[in-house]
Order: C-alpha cells, then structure tokens, then sequence
C-alpha cells in the first residue's frame, strides 16, 4: 500500500501524470471520446460540442481567473470578438476556416490585451468592473455595428467551413465533433504545460501574492497581460468554432449571460484547475439538459402540474449550483479529488 | 483522512453525480427509440402520430406574449385532435419551454427533430434566425412568431413561412397611417418620428426598412431609442424621445416593457402618439397600462374577431384555457397553428408522404386560405413565403381595440 507521494527523480517530479492510474483514467477518456460519436445521436453530439467549445472558452477563463487571480465577466465579449471576426472573414473575404479561425484566435488576443490594460491598476472588484465594461462596448460595437458591415446576424457561407478539403458543413455535428475535439485536447495541453514553464509560474505567483511576486522580479503588467491576451486567445477560439459550427451568429449569444455562465463554469468546476473548467462546463451545459429532459417526462405523468414545470426547471438549476458550492466550494475537482483518496486508501480509510 | 464531515459531503457529491448519470443513462434510452424510425420515413401506419416540435418562451424575456401563444398552439393541436386529426392519425405536440435563450433554442431543436417531427413552430427572431441554416439542410418547414422580413425569401430560406405581415410592412403601414394622420390633423410640414425598441434583433429587424420608407416620404431619420431588458423605469428612454420633439413614436417590443413605457409617458407628461406593432397590440397592454393605453394605435396581424377567433375562444373557454385576457395573442397562436397544418393536412389528402419536402411543395400551393376573418386568406408560392401582407390599423378606445382602416398594405 502507498503511504504518500514520493518521487524518486525530477522527470518524475514535473510529470503530469506520473502514476499508472491516473495514465489509465486518461487513457480510457481518450477511448470515449475516440468512441462516442459513432454511437450517439445528433441531440448527444450537439450538446458534446457544446460543451467541447463551453470547455475551451472556461479554460481560457480559468488561466486569467483562477490561476493569475484576475476577475473578469467580459469572457462572452471576447468570444465575440473572435466569432465576428472569423465570421466576417469568411462571409466577406471568402477565407477558409483553417485561415480565419486562427486570424480571429491572434485578434481576440490583441483586444483582450487592450482591455486587460486596466488590470495595472485595478484588483478584485474594481477590475471585474472595468472587464464588464470591456463586455458592453465589444456588444454595443457590434449591435451599431454598420461601420464595419454587421447586420443583425452574420451569415457563414457554408464553404468557408471547409477544412483542407473537407466539408465540415455536411453532415454537421458528427465532423464538427472532431474538430472541437481536437482543438479541446491541444487546449488542455498548452495549458497544463503554461503553468510548468516561467510564464505560467509567474502567473500564479501575482495571484498568491502580487507584492511579493514583484519583489522576486516578476514584470506584473506584462505578466497580466499575456494572461489577458492567452485567456482571451481560448475564448477567440470558442467564439471563432460556435461561428463555423453553427453557420450564423448574432451578438446574442454572446452577452453578459455568457460571460457570468462562462464564470460559474470555472467557480463549479474548480478555479485554477484544467480539468475543473471541463468538468464544469460539462455540469453546466448538462445539467438544464438533463432538468429539461426530467420535466418532460414529468408532464406526461403530471400533465396538470406541466404549467409550473418551467418555473420548477429553471428553480432546480439555481438548487443544484447552490447545493454544490455549499457541500464543496472548490468545485466538482475537488470532490473528484475526495472521492480518489477515500478509494485510494479503502477499505482502511481513517 | 475522511472526516465526518467530509466523508458526508463526499458521499453526497457521489450521490449527486450517480443520480446525474443514472438520470442521463435514463434519458439516453428513452430518445433512443423514438429516434431510431427517424432514419427511414417508412409510410407511417393509420394511428400513428404526427409529430409537430415547437418551442414556448414560457420564462424568458417574452414570456408575457409567448405564454398565450403557446397556449393558443396546444389548444389547436387538442381541438385538431378531438376533430379527427388528419387524415386519422392524432397529432402530438412535442414541445419545450425555452426561456428566449438561443442556444437552448438549439438543443431543443436537435432533440425534436431527432424525435422525428414533420414540421416545427419557433419563436423569436434570434433563434429563429440561429437556427435558419439547420431547418434548410434538414428540409423542416417551420413558422414562427417572429416576422422578420429576411425570412419571407425562400430562395435564401426555402423552409421558413411567414404566416403574418412582416416586421418591415408593420412598420411601414403604421408610419404609411402616421402620415395621413399628421396631414388629417391640418399639418403640412413632416412629423417626426422614433422607434422605441427592444434591444435584440427583433427590435431592431423593421428598422432599417422603415427608416428607407420614411426616407422616402420626406420625414427625417428616425432617432432609435432601444430599451433595456429588464427595465423597470423607461423615464430616461422616453425624455430622449421628448427632447428630440417626436411626434409618432413606433414601439416595436412585448406588452410589459410596451405598458411600462405607456405609464411613463403619462407621468412624464410626453405628447406622443404612440403605434405599436404586431407583439404589443394587444390585450395585455390595455389590461396593463389601464387607462393609458387609450388612443395607442396597433397594427395587428392577427384580429381576435371573425369566426376562426369565435372557434378558438369558444374552445377555450369550453376547455377553461386561462390565457390572462390575451385573446389575439392566444388567437394569434392557433391560427398560426392551424396555417403550418393546413400544409401538412394539404400533403396527407393528396396522399404523399409526410415528409418536409412535400409539405413544402403543399404549403407552396396553399391558394387563398380562410382563416376565419382571422387574416387576410393566406397565400404562399414557390417564390413567395410572405403568406400576408395586408393588415388594419387598429386604436385603443375606452380600454378596446377597434379597427380604424381598411386592410392596409406596405406597397
């Protein structure tokens, strides 16, 4: 029986997965997730990809929120910023999704950066302030967008959703699923490695202590802003893949409900956590499905109580994300993470 | 290494997340079958239910209009049902709150028509819009309440079916009324006028149409005054509109934040004609604005009188169908209703399958449909799926609507 955590070596040490456990979990994710499309249904891909591109966009957060300690609800306007402009780049110049969506990721960055310049002066609340500000320009810029040719909704041509030859558009959910699959899994790549690198490291030292982190020479506004601009290049990328795999975007999709929903994600999930961000977009996205889906089943069987069932759905919603912050405030990986060590030791446990 | 506490709350959340995953395996099983004779439209057996998919807003930003829609939906599928359904199958209804949310707007969607539904009913104008590429490449005909002019088109959306005048023509027959109101009343320089709006696309969808046609008859560009979701106090909205010196001003919204502005004006001492289009013309706006609401003018599309209306109200009163006094709004809902049906109805008495391509070439033939005095007969052609597009104008007297001009139309 292990009695604790001893590493023998230092590449041991780094590792991000050192013992065969945790290789064997993630082994198995990858077989399910290489094997569930092929079973599922359009409704179950749907809400895959829609949670596949919630993922990106809360790890995105998660890297400004959780690890570098700057609060921002301006994450729904940042993904605007990438949907328009991977959607106007397709719609106006024709440019293929392999060559836009990359553009729109590099834009959002820039942006997110500008507005992230406020962060050199401004902490906690007064700083989410100013990132909800950031939310409501981008969102009016849009909405009295005719300067840049917006309508009201921007239509993708469906063959700028090609990607080196193939069409995505066709048979959407099930290709789609790839692609954000894909993008998914180098996200949490570069991810997880960011914070074993100087940058990374810098970031989670101006969270614990910015004073501190200043006096061991790190360059705080610089530091701040690469975590806006990399925060902000994710939450490109979420815009930038909701603009392909839906075909038509409108600013609506992106207001501050998102951003605060987008927010939740990563306070349920876990903050300064990679898997927590997944796991909460994953509660997230399913939980309304599932309420949704127990409500109908409801009103068959209660068909005089079905008028009250919407109200009673959106009231669970609001229960369960309360239920869950009371009983574990870390979020969702940290109860994972109890219910490992309770088995880790079982049936000894003290 | 669990304490008690721990332990408790460690439970618990395994608790939670067993019953998340024994819910969703639930779930998982019971779309499963329904979804499996999608694959194939084998011709259907007698008795088998038409499946229609629609979405409500029942909690969302306009649930004060759309929760009398949805009811006028469900009683014409029920008093469909109770007349025979069509052809001798029973219709089922297959719908879902989805609070004016888009993306649920989407989710429901897939879900639906993974259950196989025929045609579908949808809402608003963003998700309508939103979902506007997938009912294309799925071949779903599908009306909705929004009535946004881009949809009318069927070469850029062969699938949608506009069952009312568009947001654009409201617009333009309000201000085409304005006009000859503003010279009735001796005037012979150009009013001024301004939209007070939603802040969504469906605010914003006339606009730009009706700005081109004020244009046009020489009055100046109307200032846009969008309001707040949510708001509870359009007094900074309204002294906008008062500085500007408006004289008609076109409220393109739902009832509530329509009445709000109503009562605002009033203790605002604003001397305005208001005209409200299709969403808050309507009887929620005289039961809310009360006495203010008297001299409002409405373009409504759909008038709660004739004998269609007289079939549906007298339904629901039979059935004791609580609409809240919206008797256009829940008019408004069955009749679209029954226009979407009529296609699918068309479709299964010329004995073709029911699938979304005949019940477009069906609804694409519909000549002249009565809806009661409801509409204008509804007409819909290859090239053409505004099924419309004549209204009245309608004004508040003494707390009710009543019609003062002929079918009007935008041309």
């Amino acid at each position: 029986m292990q009695s604790g955590t001893f590493h023998s070596s230092y590449s041991s040490d780094m590792g991000l997965r050192p013992y065969w456990p945790m290789r064997l979990r993630i082994i198995l994710v990858i077989v399910i997730m290489l094997v569930f499309p092929w079973f599922a249904g359009r409704y179950w891909l749907n809400l895959a990809n829609t949670i596949g591109i919630a993922a990106i966009s809360a790890i995105g957060l998660n890297i400004l929120v959780g690890y570098t300690g700057q609060i921002s609800i301006g994450q729904g306007g940042f993904m605007a910023v990438g949907a328009y402009t991977s959607g106007l780049l397709a719609a106006n110049a024709g440019l293929p999704m392999w060559v836009s969506v990359p553009i729109a990721c590099v834009v959002t960055a820039v942006v997110g950066a500008l507005f992230g310049m406020p962060s050199v002066r401004l902490k906690g609340l007064y700083l989410a302030i100013a990132t909800l500000a950031a939310q409501e320009i981008i969102i009016w810029v849009l909405t009295h967008g005719k300067i840049l040719g917006i309508g009201e909704s921007l239509s993708l041509p469906p063959e700028t959703s090609n990607l080196f030859g193939l069409s995505l558009a066709g048979s959407t959910d099930f290709n789609f699923y790839w692609l954000i699959m894909g993008c998914l899994v180098l996200t949490v790549i570069f991810v997880s490695n960011l914070f074993r690198s100087r940058a990374g490291r810098a970031m989670v030292a101006i969270r614990d202590q910015d004073i501190a982190a200043q006096v061991i020479g790190v360059d705080l506004f610089r530091y701040k802003l690469l975590a806006f601009a990399t925060s902000s290049f994710f939450a490109g990328l979420a815009g930038a893949l909701t603009a392909h795999y839906r075909g038509i975007i409108s600013w609506e999709r992106f207001t501050i409900e998102t951003s605060i929903l987008v927010l939740a994600m990563i306070i349920i999930g876990g903050l300064g956590s990679v898997s927590g961000a997944i796991y909460g977009a994953t509660f997230m996205t399913l939980l309304p499905a599932l309420l949704s889906n127990v409500s109908r089943a409801a009103s068959g069987v209660f068909p005089s109580f079905s008028s009250y069932l919407p109200y009673i759905q959106q009231g669970a919603f609001g229960l369960a994300i309360v239920l869950f912050l009371i009983f574990e405030p870390e979020g969702i990986v940290k109860m994972w993470r109890n219910v490992k060590d309770y088995f880790r030791l079982w049936p000894f446990s003290y | 290494m669990l304490t008690g506490r721990r332990w408790f709350g460690t439970m618990g959340a395994l608790l939670a997340l067993t019953l998340l995953l024994a819910a969703c395996g639930a779930a998982a099983p019971a779309t499963a079958p329904a979804a499996a004779p999608a694959g194939e439209a084998a011709p259907a057996a007698s008795g088998e239910p038409i499946k229609v998919g629609a979405i409500f807003d029942l909690t969302g930003a306009t649930a004060d209009v759309g929760t009398p829609y949805s009811q006028g939906q469900i009683a014409y599928i029920d008093w469909k049902n109770a007349n025979g359904g069509i052809a001798g199958r029973p219709l089922e209804l297959i719908s879902q709150d989805y609070g004016y949310d888009v993306a649920k707007a989407e989710e429901l969607y897939t879900q639906f028509i993974g259950e196989s539904v025929v045609v579908f009913s949808g809402w608003g104008t963003g998700d309508t819009e939103a979902l506007r590429p997938k009912v294309t490449q799925d071949k779903i005909p599908f009306i909705s309440a929004s009535y946004s002019a881009a949809l009318a088109n069927p070469a850029e959306t062969p699938y949608n079916f506009l069952t009312a005048p568009s947001y654009s023509d409201q617009l333009i027959v309000g201000m085409k009324w304005a006009l000859e109101d503003w010279k009735a009343k001796g005037n012979t320089d150009a009013p001024t006028f301004a939209y007070l709006i939603n802040d969504s696309p469906f605010g914003r969808s006339p606009l730009e149409d009706g700005t081109a046609f004020a244009a046009a008859n020489g009055v100046a560009t109307p200032l846009e005054v969008p309001s707040p979701r949510g708001a509870t106090d359009l007094t900074p909205q309204l002294t906008q509109i008062k500085d500007s010196g408006t004289n008609y001003v076109f409220i393109q919204n739902v009832s509530s934040p329509a009445a709000l502005a109503l009562k605002n004006a009033k203790s605002l001492g604003l001397d305005v004609q208001f005209v409200c289009l299709n969403w808050c013309a309507n009887e929620l706006l005289v039961k809310l604005a009360g006495p203010d609401a008297n001299g409002v003018v409405g373009t409504i599309p759909f008038s709660p009188a004739g004998p269609g209306a007289e079939v549906a109200l007298a339904y629901a009163k039979e059935k004791g169908i609580d609409f809240g006094g919206a008797d256009s709004t829940f008019v408004q809902g069955w009749t679209a209703m029954s226009i979407l049906l009529a296609g699918v109805e068309k479709t299964a008495a010329d004995g073709k399958e029911l699938t979304g391509e005949n019940i477009k070439a069906s609804l694409e033939t519909l000549n002249n449909f009565d809806t009661g005095g409801v509409t204008q007969p509804i007409t819909f052609t290859s090239t053409d799926h505004a099924g419309s597009k004549a209204l009245r104008v309608f004004q508040i007297t003494d707390g009710k609507w009543a019609p003062i001009t002929d079918f009007m139309t935008a041309k």
